[in-house]
């Protein structure tokens, strides 16, 4: 209890975060090993788990680094896809599911993370509006770069081409990613437990990152760029670590949702799905890594649950979406929120003080 | 005489036609502090601005302890040993004030990214070791007390002396301190003064400050250079800039006859 005292305030939320990841595993694991859960909602946690750790990584750019990406959802494809085509191509090779589907994520993440660099590389030299836009940009230009890639595997070759389909196969080979129709009859090998260990692992990183003097440097040139370069933080380098490391882990999350679906079209990848997750990340707080888990799943089940609203169902969700920023930024509410903590844990101070046994 | 840290010859920048600073001269040596004084305008934080290089002078040179810095950016001068603080206070509102002066020592942690992310040995003890000396930097001004509260939160007075702080983590060689008393009263001001002949004599750096405060300005500065329209109109030590007709006209205006 003392250590737990000693701790910072940033180190207690981090191991808060930890803890309730991993209880909602435990409870949601159980509720699966025994039935306890529909079918429908069933299906629905991997695709969880693929936007809590985009929300995360997204949160690492807006909130830890500062900058607006309106691209995000463009990384998420190139891992998808990458990642897919990766786990496809090896179902032979690789029988084992869970180290097929490691090697797809791996791959999705290197993938995206070359792309990030090599898109952070002229975007990173601007600043605020600009660099969203750009960003936003550079996200369709991917979708539709994804969605015209043509690529086979014959007699143990790769084969690619763009824009149209001259890939020559031969009849034994077989045809993985086909333009606009993107990738199909893929086998769903994602699991629930490897979405589980990718969420910990990407809030490891982000955690372990901001508590070391790369993370320090990059929230440095965030809140103040000149007096970051003046006491000599290289601040493009650092803000193309942290773009990189973002899009790595927005290409994982990609990866595990690619490979959750039995399709997968490079369309899914557009502006709403960016904006989507940009959402999850305003309204979990920037910054605030619990946070945007929670925005994420919650935002991601919602739909689902307000199925019983049929043809109102997008407006209950708009509805719902509007009352929950409204209230989450009302100066008066959080107040009296912050106000009942306080009585709140003075009071156990105080019984705390009397009743030490 | 002790070594030269900051020498400027001719040192010169042009803003569309109009000469910002112009043929602007100095030297400061180890363990001396300077003063840069001059009205609204005279272009002092242009000097540091040059100085540090956030413009890029369009002549003359500067030289850190004897080597040219023309071929340098702010970011290679804050290792070669200059550093500074800004009349318009900017610290990481965000972070901590123990994270702000962590911050600063960067360029000399040695520990990797994948180093951190894994929490391999080197980075325990380079954090500890950071906080430490951070902790320590801070008690210059018996400011340890506040290093887990946000810089942003701070009273006014206590960000300008984090400033201070922050800087003199990069372990510089040249401190360049912008009004450092901006916005003091008059005791705080005699503390800062006291302290910043502390800082000289522990440190053993070269001081330039920019300041208004004339008590501040007269009290501990070994060597003054005033400056109008951007251009050196005196230099000496206090006692003579304070007799200086050039000077009093510069800040008073000329004394109409009749």
């Amino acid at each position: 209890m003392n250590r737990l005292k000693a701790m910072n305030r940033t180190t207690r939320t981090n191991y808060l975060t930890y803890i309730l990841v991993i209880a909602a595993y435990v409870i949601l694991e159980v509720m699966l090993k025994g039935g306890g859960l529909k079918a429908a909602t069933k299906g629905m946690l991997v695709p969880i788990c693929a936007y809590i750790v985009m929300a995360l990584s997204l949160n690492l750019t807006v909130g830890v680094m500062g900058e607006l990406s309106l691209g995000h959802a463009g990384f998420m494809s190139v891992g998808a896809f990458t990642g897919t085509a990766a786990t496809m191509c090896l179902v032979d090779a690789v029988p084992n599911t869970a180290v097929r589907l490691c090697i797809g994520i791996i791959v999705g993440a290197i993938a995206a993370a070359i792309v990030g660099f090599l898109i952070g590389i002229p975007v990173l030299r601007l600043r605020g509006d600009y660099l969203a836009i750009v960003t936003l940009a550079f996200g369709e230009i991917i979708k539709s770069l994804v969605g015209n890639v043509y690529m086979g595997v014959d007699q143990g070759h790769l084969k690619f081409s763009m824009f149209t389909n001259e890939l020559n196969m031969s009849p034994e080979g077989k045809i993985i990613i086909e333009g606009a129709m993107g990738i199909r009859s893929i086998p769903k090998i994602a699991t629930f437990t490897a979405g589980f260990v990718l969420i910990m692992i990407s809030l490891i990183v982000i955690f372990h990152m901001v508590g070391s003097r790369s993370g320090r440097a990059i929230m440095a040139v965030r809140d103040n760029y000149i007096a970051a370069e003046s006491i000599g933080i290289p601040a493009f380098r650092y803000k193309i670590t942290a773009f990189t490391i973002s899009a790595a882990m927005a290409g994982a999350a990609g990866a595990l949702f690619g490979n959750n679906y039995s399709s997968l079209i490079a369309s899914k990848f557009n502006i709403d799905t960016s904006i989507l997750i940009l959402v999850f990340v305003v309204l979990g707080g920037q910054g605030n890594m619990l946070g945007s888990i929670i925005a994420a799943a919650a935002l991601t089940i919602l739909p689902e649950a307000l199925r019983s609203f049929a043809d109102y169902r997008m407006l209950m969700y708009a509805v719902i979406l509007i009352a929950v920023m409204l209230v989450s930024n009302n100066q008066k509410i959080k107040d009296i929120l912050k106000n009942a903590a306080e009585k709140r844990t003075g009071k156990k101070l105080a019984e705390g003080g009397a009743s030490d046994e | 005489m002790s070594n030269v840290v900051l020498k400027c010859e001719n040192l010169g920048i042009v803003f569309g036609g109009l000469a910002a600073v112009n043929d602007f001269d100095i030297e400061v040596h180890e363990r001396e502090i300077a003063g840069l004084i001059g009205p609204n305008g005279a272009g002092k934080t242009t000097v540091f601005n040059l100085l540090t290089k956030v413009y890029e002078p369009t002549s003359g040179e500067i030289f850190l302890n004897g080597e040219s810095t023309a071929k340098k950016t702010t970011v290679q001068l804050s290792k070669a040993g200059i550093a500074r603080t800004f009349q318009n206070i900017r610290l990481f509102n965000k972070l901590t004030v123990a994270e702000n002066v962590m911050t600063a020592m960067n360029q000399s942690m040695k520990y990797s990214l994948l180093e951190a992310v894994l929490r391999l040995p080197r980075y325990w003890k380079e954090e500890k070791a950071a906080r430490e000396k951070a902790l320590e930097l801070l008690s210059i001004f018996d400011m340890q007390g506040m290093a887990d509260v946000r810089a942003g939160s701070l009273p006014y007075g206590a960000q300008r002396r984090l400033e201070i702080v922050r800087a003199l983590a990069t372990e510089p060689s040249l401190l360049l301190l912008d009004e450092p008393a901006a916005g003091m009263n008059p005791a705080e001001t005699a503390e800062l003064m006291e302290n910043i002949g502390r800082i000289r004599d522990k440190f053993g750096i070269a001081i330039l400050l920019i300041e208004h405060d004339m008590s501040l300005v007269m009290g501990i500065c070994d060597q003054i250079t005033v400056l109008n329209f951007g251009q050196v109109i005196a230099r000496g030590t206090p006692a003579e800039i304070q007799s200086n007709p050039v000077v009093i006209e510069a800040y008073l205006g000329k004394h109409k006859e009749g």
